[in-house]
């Protein structure tokens, strides 16, 4: 295990009268002349959509929210409580994703409890649905009379539910560690598969009992994995309008994203985009603050030259209790709002699972009578063509995303000097999904509405959604990407340069096998932010690409909800089937290491 | 280990960044907007603007509904030959957009079909993105304040509904004060309206009737009403009283019609709502009814404006379409209008018969707003409520 693998490169230490030798070997250098063309991407993608914000809220009616949203009378309701309530929703996402998540990762890959299959794939699956379902499925069960109208199971029952357990912080937040633990299991569990056998094995030769072993041996080398899920996870939270929409809104209980998206709502785009700023700036803090915390960007090199198996750590007693919880957590978080989501799709009337199925929505054919004479979804032919671009969509973002995010990933952990140029990198691709679509969208109308040079005005056309949607997915892109590089040995490569191959090959045939996994499994996720996506799309979606993220919201504010959800079934069946079909590719692409 | 010099890091990062930004950003400073499209389209006769379309051969429409679809279908029936691509954009959007476009040079859309009323004025009209255009056969029959500052071919409603099922005689509450009683407490409804744009437009619309506000109090009372500190006027105390009463704010308005609605509640709250959407009560199983006659008025009737985009491509096809969403000049509007031709709306035509099975525009008695006038206060109200939460 090698802490600083060599060829990150001991930098020469220069004194300032050698800049320009220094400046010399970075451009010879082709880790940072791939950083430097990284870096102005990310400028394109992500600093000018920033400037453009900042630019907004520079004007007389900008300057104005900044001193509204930061002093006076206004900012306690505007900012601080939300904050406050924001930053207890990201960290309670973050502390429950990244605990059940690694709990879930490290039964499934690290021991041998029975259904570690079954319990695999019903894990990642959270993740492919949407936040609303599981909100839902929380009213469902919990719902009291506060709002009035039907109340959920448990009032039914004649418990009286409080409100704190119906409204509020924690239903808030068990939902949204529902949704987002997948993530982190997700990505610790794509770490946790490269835990080489022969070190957990020295370990216990030299004595050391098996909690020891996970915390000194194992805990280390997932630690980037667990990390980059938090981060997302904190993120995911605090970004997250329809979970505290739903279930804060009627206790008064709002956080940065409502007061965010009814600032834009209600015309106050300036006072929005303020909010959206600090926001993104209190997310690179706190990004900052964990990895200074955690010791900066320590990687341990796991994929090495050498073999080694694993062998799975016996429960003994604890096999079916853990096995158990694990289940229950699983099928709580994806069978049940699975069902809610599918029945409501069915229900005859909003919502309410007890007035009544019908297929219509789905197959029915029109009839002036009912749903103002729509036609169900699958007889509906922009649906149809619908379902295609989005695939289409979400498949080109995740190829772009990815490839973007394995450079950036590449860049991070292996080029030493200019460390800025890492550092700006890691920043910046973190902080794409905080901004408000709206702002992101109109970003980019700007910079590609008309032609540059010899480019074409890209506004309007699929290539503009592709290049939009790759920065907005950026975090999952490289966080994974840094994560699966970060693994790497160098020993691997520095073989391949002795044999001559330049940084492409060395891409090409050594970088890309062995982080096929967790790239894999970033692509996944960025293919599922994607496809469900649609604050960004909206601004820069044409008739000719008709997107199915746009026709949920349409029919939901058009007051048909059930064909909103029918169509969000559809996106989350979309989804869980490209997560199934790369838990088949993941063992297709490493065919060496064993299936999880 | 760490460098000292790598904790220096972020600021150099930032501060780089920000450079190479910046000349990239110089380097694409937008150019003015050609001239808008000229005027003397505006007298052509419905026969002229058809023949020029055709040459034009097709029009965009950005709309805050999906039944655009329904609209799009009649309309190339109607016009084979000219093809109408329709997006489907909420105000809030088309709002960003149609700023992003024109300020880009990018001009996209022809036509503007768009609700948020106050904000269109404000950020559309006023810099020039949109404009009116009153097709002349039906400005007579426009009443004046709604053709301008841009023509609206709809009303749509935010009024107060009761569920009638557990109300069989009629509205609970006679007076929008009762609602700040005890017994309304935790008991009135409403989509927050720092959320939504109109239900913001029904709060600033209660503080500029303060007045009405004020004779609704002493109707109810006896007495004239007493401001707390630090409130202006009447309608301002009463927004307070209802929020200090436990008033429950959801986030959207479909919660708020199923929690008022819904059958079977020993008693439901009640709630402001789309009057329009009564038509669901069976499909959903709803009681929902509308709050009439309560004073001093039941809620907000608001425009939906169709405007035409400054230095659209296609100019004659543009106002073809405007002359075809403000409805025929049968009794219903015909088929261009046939998909907004819903109960609990109405059109602006007072040549269009109102559909059946609701209540007249008069019988309703809410108040129709001015959005220009609801645009000069609509930010402060917006701030004053953010006090009250």
């Amino acid at each position: 295990m090698r802490a600083e693998p060599a060829l990150r490169g001991e930098a020469v230490r220069v004194s300032p009268g050698d800049r320009g030798k220094r400046l010399r070997s970075w451009l010879t250098n082709p880790v940072a002349v791939l950083g430097l063309v990284t870096t102005a991407v990310l400028v394109v993608l992500v600093v000018m959509p920033l400037i453009g914000l900042i630019g907004t809220t520079l004007g007389t009616d900008g300057l104005d929210a900044w001193q509204k949203v930061l002093s006076g009378r206004l900012a306690p309701n505007l900012f601080w409580e939300p904050l406050a309530n924001s930053l207890v929703i990201g960290s309670a996402t973050a502390i429950g994703s990244v605990l059940i998540g690694s709990f879930m990762a490290w039964l499934v890959v690290m021991t041998d409890a029975p259904f570690r299959k079954t319990i695999a794939v019903l894990a990642t699956l959270p993740f492919a649905l949407p936040s609303f379902a599981l909100a839902l499925a929380w009213e469902t069960v919990f719902r009291n009379d506060l709002i009035g109208g039907r109340v959920g199971l448990l009032q039914d029952l004649g418990l009286a539910v409080p409100d704190w357990l119906a409204w509020g912080t924690v239903p808030i937040s068990a939902t949204l560690i529902a949704h987002y633990y997948s993530l982190t299991f997700t990505l610790v569990a794509a770490g946790l598969a490269t835990v080489n056998g022969s070190l957990t094995e020295a370990g216990e030769m030299a004595g050391a009992t098996r909690a020891r072993v996970a915390r000194s041996i194992a805990l280390p080398i997932v630690l980037p994995s667990i990390i980059s899920g938090a981060m997302l996870a904190f993120a995911e939270g605090v970004s997250n309008f329809a979970a505290p929409a739903l279930l804060g809104l009627p206790v008064r209980f709002q956080t940065l994203s409502t007061r965010l998206y009814g600032a834009i709502a209600t015309g106050e785009t300036e006072r929005g985009f303020v909010l959206a700023l600090l926001l993104i700036a209190i997310a690179a803090m706190v990004l900052f603050a964990s990895t200074r915390v955690v010791g900066g960007r320590r990687s341990y090199a796991t994929i090495t030259g050498k073999g080694g198996r694993r062998s799975a750590i016996s429960l003994d007693r604890w096999r079916w209790p853990l096995t158990l919880l694990a289940g229950l957590i699983a099928l709580a978080t994806t069978i049940l709002p699975g069902l809610v989501l599918l029945m409501s799709s069915f229900a005859r009337r909003t919502n309410s699972l007890t007035g009544g199925f019908t297929l219509h929505f789905w197959i029915g054919e029109s009839d002036p009578g009912f749903a103002q004479g729509q036609r169900g979804i699958l007889l509906n032919p922009t649906v149809i063509e619908a379902i295609w671009t989005t695939i289409g969509l979400g498949l080109a973002v995740a190829v772009c995303a990815t490839t973007l995010g394995l450079a950036i990933g590449y860049v991070i952990t292996r080029l030493k000097r200019p460390k800025f140029l890492s550092n700006a990198l890691g920043i910046l691709s973190f902080l794409p999904f905080l901004f408000p679509g709206v702002a992101l969208g109109a970003a980019f109308i700007a910079l590609f509405g008309r032609p540059i040079g010899p480019l074409p005005a890209l506004y309007g056309t699929f290539a503009i959604l592709v290049i939009a949607g790759a920065a907005y997915t950026l975090p999952f892109a490289s966080q994974s990407g840094r994560a699966a590089v970060g693994q790497i040995a160098t020993d691997l490569e520095e073989a391949a340069t002795m044999t001559g191959a330049g940084l492409g090959r060395r891409m090409v045939r050594v970088v890309i096998p062995l982080a096929a996994r967790g790239l894999l499994a970033g692509a996944v996720l960025v293919f599922v932010k994607m496809i469900r996506d649609l604050s960004l799309v909206v601004l820069l979606v044409t008739p000719a690409t008709p997107l199915l993220s746009v026709m949920t919201y349409r029919y939901a504010s058009e007051g048909f909800a059930q064909f909103a959800t029918a169509i969000t079934v559809l996106i989350a069946v979309i989804s869980i089937s490209a997560t199934l079909l790369a838990r088949r590719l993941e063992s297709a692409a490493q065919p060496w290491s064993e299936a999880t | 280990m760490r460098s000292p010099s790598q904790r220096r890091v972020p600021v150099r990062a930032a501060i780089a960044v920000m450079a190479l930004s910046g000349m990239l950003l110089t380097g694409c400073s937008s150019s003015t907007n050609e001239p808008p499209a000229s005027d003397e389209l505006d007298g052509l006769s419905l026969e002229e603007l058809k023949a020029q379309a055709l040459e034009e051969g097709s029009v965009v429409v950005y709309s805050f509904t999906s039944r655009i679809a329904a609209i799009e279908a009649a309309f190339e029936a109607e016009y084979p030959g000219i093809d109408l691509i329709g997006h489907d954009i909420s105000a809030t959007e088309q709002v960003a957009r149609l700023k992003a476009e024109s300020a880009s040079g990018t001009t996209t859309a022809d036509v503007a079909y768009i609700a948020d009323a106050p904000i269109v004025i404000r950020d559309l009209v006023e810099p020039g993105i949109l404009l009116p255009y009153v097709p002349a056969r039906v400005a007579d029959a426009l009443p004046a304040e709604h053709s301008a500052p841009l023509p609206a071919n709809r009303l749509s409603t935010k009024v107060l509904l009761y569920n009638e099922e557990a109300n069989p005689d009629g509205p609970p509450v006679a007076n929008l004060w009762e609602l700040t009683e005890p017994e309304w407490n935790g008991k009135v409804v409403m989509v927050d309206p720092n959320v939504r744009g109109d239900y913001l437009d029904l709060m600033t619309e209660a503080v500029l009737r303060s007045d009405e506000f004020s004779s609704a109090y002493e109707e109810l009372y006896g007495k004239s009403v007493q401001l707390d500190d630090g409130i202006q006027n009447a309608g301002e105390q009463w927004i307070k009283m209802l929020y200090d009463n436990g008033l429950i704010l959801v986030d959207d308005t479909d919660a708020v019609n199923s929690a008022v609605g819904k059958m079977g509640q020993a008693s439901p709250p009640v709630g402001f709502s789309s009057y329009s959407d009564l038509r669901d009560n069976e499909e959903e199983g709803w009681a929902l009814q509308v709050a009439a006659g309560v004073a001093p008025a039941s809620g907000i009737v608001f425009p939906a404006y169709l405007g035409l985009v400054a230095g659209g491509d296609h100019p004659a096809a543009a106002r073809l379409f405007i002359d075809f969403a403000m409805g025929d000049d049968s009794e219903t509007g015909g088929p261009g209008y046939a998909p907004l031709y819903v109960a609990g709306d109405y059109p602006t035509r007072t040549d269009i018969v109102p559909p059946d099975g609701a209540l007249t525009l008069d019988e309703l008695a809410a108040w129709v707003i001015d959005p220009a006038e609801t645009i000069t206060i609509r930010s402060d109200v917006a701030d004053f409520l953010l006090t009250l939460e």
